[in-house]
């Protein structure tokens, strides 16, 4: 009886086996290596490897060995560890794009076989563009328009809560302006616009809401040309037009460089818009 | 003594010539081909699909064979070069087609060096294979080594019935794309206002390309290698887009790309880290293969990111270029709501779009508007610190060419002459896929007469849905891009939606007919394109009958397409049969029940569309129809229906309202009136279409069909007269 059930289940057994096999035609199975971690590692590289009916793999943790059974004749081993570079792990026939590897979870982060790709001819790959760190000049509105762009590079970004932090620094530096410095012209102008700059000011600062900002940094980009109209501080300012915003009414803002990033959509619409005026300093 | 030495000096000058002529034998025959798994026809030159590469130098005398080994005609136009009229390789136009079994022989000074390629003219060849690199080298040696990198769309389909299928609007390409942007999927993404707007504004599901292709190339491969190349080295890639309709983003993992010249002219330097390379347009750039032993990806990817082919750099150990994700297509379908009037014009809310410069559909690239989210981990405060680069700002910063960052490295004015301005609005219907300049086929217009030494300005509004790369033959002319004199030169304009864009050339030839035309290919033999004639032009030797020749090149679009939709159910037979071109349309309709109390009903029309954006048509044509069973009842206008029995002649007029909804007002020669009211293929999910229709005699229809293959479909529906029925559906 016992022979009986024990013939049975090895029958089941060699069923259930050869029927998973039996989904592959052509079956060709290799050993290669990928590099990687951890347990995490291990399901993010199957489940780039696996293909349904083509190709089953199998990756070893510590001896870092994919073992993949494909269909030879649908696929073969450098398309399926393509997919699996694109995931993120290097084999030793193809390194990931830095980009994936980046983007994979930090207990994942393995020790490339192939540390850095020297780049040949890329410059600075880092360079700063965030305005706020630049040193404070002796120039009176130097403080303001950096704070500005703070604020405009924060929409860009859709980042409210960064937005509201540089409109509160905006606020400070429109307080602190010594208008006792200022030429007479700008005076004029300062004196007209320094309200309307505060409260625009402050009410970006005071909510995270970026749709809320947005219409307050349309009055206040306004407010501020009148300004740069006159005095741009030391750098070119290019003053620029989103056509959409406000129902196609449009809206304005004022930047640094001539390249459209538009702080009114962010992401969605980040290159939408023109640049009307070029103002020198 | 004299004479000897005469005879010596014309033998030296002889010997001087002949050294100078360069000869190439080409022969063209058909072939079958198996990129897919799947054996399929396609057209090879020498053998070869793409055809050899051939290489000239300055100063040369090309000296090409053609010989024609089909027993159907073809042809060979050389792009970008500048060469007289008569070998310029349009067949019936400027050139003699090459009849099969025959040899043509091509002879022309080489006047000038830098990356063009040849292609067939004839019909849709060129997506059979038919196309070449052609490049010229300075005469100095090359200052570093080089590569040629031709790109090129395959699909296993007939290309003829590809171009049935687009003026059929039939999406079985979307599906294959997965790019059909049903309801089902829009609410899914929470985009179901979006998709409601979009058909509201009669438009159908938008891409960036039409045709599936099964496979991408570089060179006739997926991928190809260049191992030669060293660690440091720097080396000069000639990108050729030979595709029929696909458009290529190139990008490099080993990092910056120089672009040192388009469409084969010069230009200063732009460093970039990726581009887009326009069908038929030519880029050479200058990438550096990085200081460790690998090889690196140089890779194009389709447009419409379904596809990708790579040339790999070097050797070793190979670094990946991270690939293109997939597009949003409901924010390109949010934008385009935006931009397109209920009327079906582009506006572009005064942002005076030009030169590549705002790319729309940018919206769609997830690369660029998706902010990196940190990933999960369990210390990501600690790091969000130090990997400060990782956090969106990354993004804005990918540096794409655009044509105002081209600059000519000498002065490109043009000869003083008359300036004439001319004015093109590229327009287009993409529900009947009809492409024209000012709302006219090439057919449709007369030849643009120009003199020579005069100045051709053109300004070119794109108000169409879909860009156009915009070729002109024999000339090259001045993008108009803010550089001023140094305006870089070219002889394809690639022009966006809502672009408006100046070109400008000298008409420097001495005669003949120049094509100007859109470059993909599908749309130039819808007729999207003009002719620019030389005034006073001597008679081509190699077009005998010119009238008749003219008409032939005509004949490209004004050609009709069939299709077909017959339903086989258990109810009875409804069908439709369809004859159309870009103006006209036959068409045959029938509801046949399976017996005779059922009886028949069958329509007949020929019909013509009226307006720019073709919404609107009439028709006249005739109605039988015969039911046992119906009795006589009053329609919505009083009138005394005979839907029993009918043998009318008609009249009618179709309007397409907004929804897609065509309202049909009929009046027969009795006087009695029908309005019906249609709405068919709703895309509810990827495979599923609803339709409906209802009209004033108060018969109406509903029904689904599920899409099963290109051909065929499942089909249901009830119809007030017939009953309620399922079956297949041929769809053809």
């Amino acid at each position: 009886m016992k022979t009986f059930k024990n013939i049975f289940l090895a029958l089941v057994a060699t069923f259930f086996f050869t029927g998973c096999d039996a989904q592959i035609k052509n079956q060709k199975t290799e050993t290669v290596k990928v590099y990687g971690n951890c347990g995490m590692c291990k399901r993010t590289i199957e489940k780039a490897a696996n293909e349904k009916g083509l190709v089953k793999a199998n990756w070893n943790i510590d001896t870092d060995m994919l073992t993949v059974t494909y269909d030879q004749t649908k696929t073969n081993t450098d398309a399926i560890l393509k997919k699996v570079a694109y995931a993120g792990y290097d084999s030793d026939a193809f390194r990931a794009p830095d980009e994936a590897y980046k983007n994979l979870p930090e207990c994942c982060q393995y020790d490339r076989p192939v540390k850095e790709m020297a780049m040949a001819n890329n410059p600075s790959e880092h360079q700063d563009h965030n305005m706020t760190d630049m040193p404070q000049n002796s120039d009176v509105l130097s403080a303001v328009y950096t704070n500005y762009f703070g604020v405009k590079d924060a929409l860009i970004q859709s980042d409210g809560k960064t937005a509201a932090t540089k409109a509160a620094a905006l606020n400070k530096a429109i307080t602190a302006v010594p208008m006792d410095k200022l030429k007479p012209e700008q005076h004029t102008i300062w004196m007209k616009i320094q309200n309307d700059l505060k409260t625009a000011a402050k009410h970006i600062a005071e909510t995270n809401d970026i749709k809320h900002q947005r219409d307050h940094f349309a009055s206040l980009s306004e407010s501020l040309y009148t300004l740069a109209k006159s005095e741009t501080g030391r750098n070119t300012i290019y003053y620029q037009k989103c056509p959409m915003y406000n129902d196609g009414k449009g809206a304005f803002w004022l930047s640094q460089e001539n390249t459209i990033k538009n702080p009114y959509y962010g992401s969605a619409m980040l290159t939408c818009g023109s640049t009307v005026e070029t103002l020198k300093p | 003594m004299k004479s000897l030495l005469s005879l010596f000096i014309a033998l030296f000058t002889l010997n001087a010539w002949s050294q100078n002529v360069k000869e190439y034998d080409l022969y063209v025959s058909d072939t079958i081909v198996n990129y897919t798994g799947k054996k399929v026809k396609g057209i090879a030159i020498n053998g070869s699909i793409p055809a050899p590469t051939l290489h000239f130098t300055e100063g040369d005398t090309a000296v090409i064979r053609v010989h024609n080994k089909m027993h159907h005609e073809t042809s060979i136009h050389w792009h970008g070069l500048l060469l007289p009229n008569e070998q310029d390789g349009v067949p019936y136009l400027t050139t003699a087609p090459i009849k099969g079994m025959s040899t043509h022989t091509y002879k022309f000074p080489i006047k000038q060096s830098g990356t063009y390629w040849y292609h067939s003219h004839t019909m849709l060849q060129e997506q059979n294979g038919m196309y070449g690199a052609f490049i010229i080298h300075k005469k100095e040696a090359a200052p570093m080594p080089e590569y040629t990198m031709l790109l090129s769309d395959w699909t296993d389909a007939n290309p003829h019935e590809i171009e049935r299928s687009l003026h059929k609007a039939n999406d079985w390409y979307a599906i294959k794309k997965g790019a059909t942007q049903n309801y089902a999927e829009a609410i899914g993404k929470g985009h179901f206002k979006t998709k409601l707007a979009n058909e509201w504004k009669r438009m159908h599901a938008m891409d960036v390309s039409d045709v599936y292709y099964e496979r991408f190339f570089v060179n006739g491969k997926t991928e190809d290698q260049a191992p030669q190349f060293k660690p440091g080295e720097k080396v000069r890639i000639r990108v050729i887009n030979g595709s029929a309709s696909t458009y290529f983003w190139i990008n490099y993992a080993g990092g910056k790309i120089d672009v040192v010249a388009s469409d084969g002219m010069d230009v200063q330097p732009v460093p970039v880290d990726r581009f887009i390379v326009g069908v038929s347009e030519t880029y050479d750039i200058i990438v550096t293969i990085p200081e460790k032993g690998n090889a690196f990806e140089l890779v194009a990817t389709a447009e419409d990111r379904t596809g990708q082919a790579s040339l790999w750099l070097g050797s070793g150990l190979k670094q990946l270029q991270q690939p293109l994700p997939k597009l949003k297509y409901f924010e390109g379908m949010k934008m385009m709501n935006d931009m397109m009037t209920v009327g079906g014009n582009m506006k572009d809310m005064g942002m005076n779009m030009s030169l590549q410069q705002m790319d729309m559909n940018a919206v769609m690239y997830p690369e660029i508007t998706e902010k990196k989210q940190p990933k999960k981990s369990a210390v990501i405060p600690e790091m969000s610190q130090h990997d400060h680069g990782q956090h969106g700002g990354a993004n804005p910063d990918i540096v794409t060419l655009n044509y105002a960052m081209l600059k000519s490295p000498v002065k490109t004015n043009l000869p003083d002459g008359p300036v004439r301005t001319l004015h093109f609005e590229l327009t287009g219907n993409m529900n009947r896929y009809v492409w024209t300049l000012n709302n006219k086929t090439i057919s449709e217009s007369d030849k643009v007469m120009i003199k020579k030494g005069e100045n051709i300005r053109i300004v070119i509004t794109n108000n169409s849905m879909m860009r156009h790369p915009m070729h002109l033959h024999g000339h090259f002319f001045r993008i108009l891009n803010g550089q001023g004199d140094y305006a870089p030169l070219k002889n394809v304009l690639d022009i966006m939606p809502m672009e408006t864009d100046t070109i400008e050339f000298h008409a420097s030839e001495e005669y003949g007919d120049w094509y100007f035309h859109c470059h993909i290919l599908y749309h130039m033999m819808a007729g999207m394109g003009r002719i620019f004639t030389y005034e006073n032009s001597p008679p081509n030797p190699q077009l005998p009958d010119p009238k008749k020749a003219l008409k032939m090149v005509y004949n490209d679009d004004r050609r009709y397409y069939f299709s077909a939709e017959v339903g086989l159910e258990s109810n009875g037979s409804d069908g439709e049969m369809r004859l159309e071109n870009t103006r006209n349309f036959f068409d045959v309709e029938w509801r046949l029940g399976l017996d005779k109390k059922s009886g028949y009903e069958t329509e007949a029309h020929f019909g013509r569309y009226l307006d720019k954006n073709q919404y609107l048509s009439v028709y006249t044509g005739f109605d039988f129809r015969y039911h046992n069973s119906l009795e006589r009842d009053k329609n919505l206008f009083g009138q005394m229906s005979t839907q029993d029995q009918r043998a009318v002649a008609c009249i009618g007029i179709i309007y397409q309202l907004p929804w897609l909804i065509n309202a049909d007002m009929r009046v027969d020669h009795e006087g009695k009136a029908r309005m019906q009211f249609t709405r068919k293929d709703i895309p509810v999910t990827e495979r599923l279409r609803l339709w409906g229709s209802w009209n004033t005699d108060f018969e109406y229809s509903v029904g689904s069909r599920y899409i099963l293959t290109k051909y065929w479909s499942l089909s249901a529906h009830y119809d007030s007269d017939m009953g309620l029925g399922g079956g297949l559906v041929l769809t053809y």
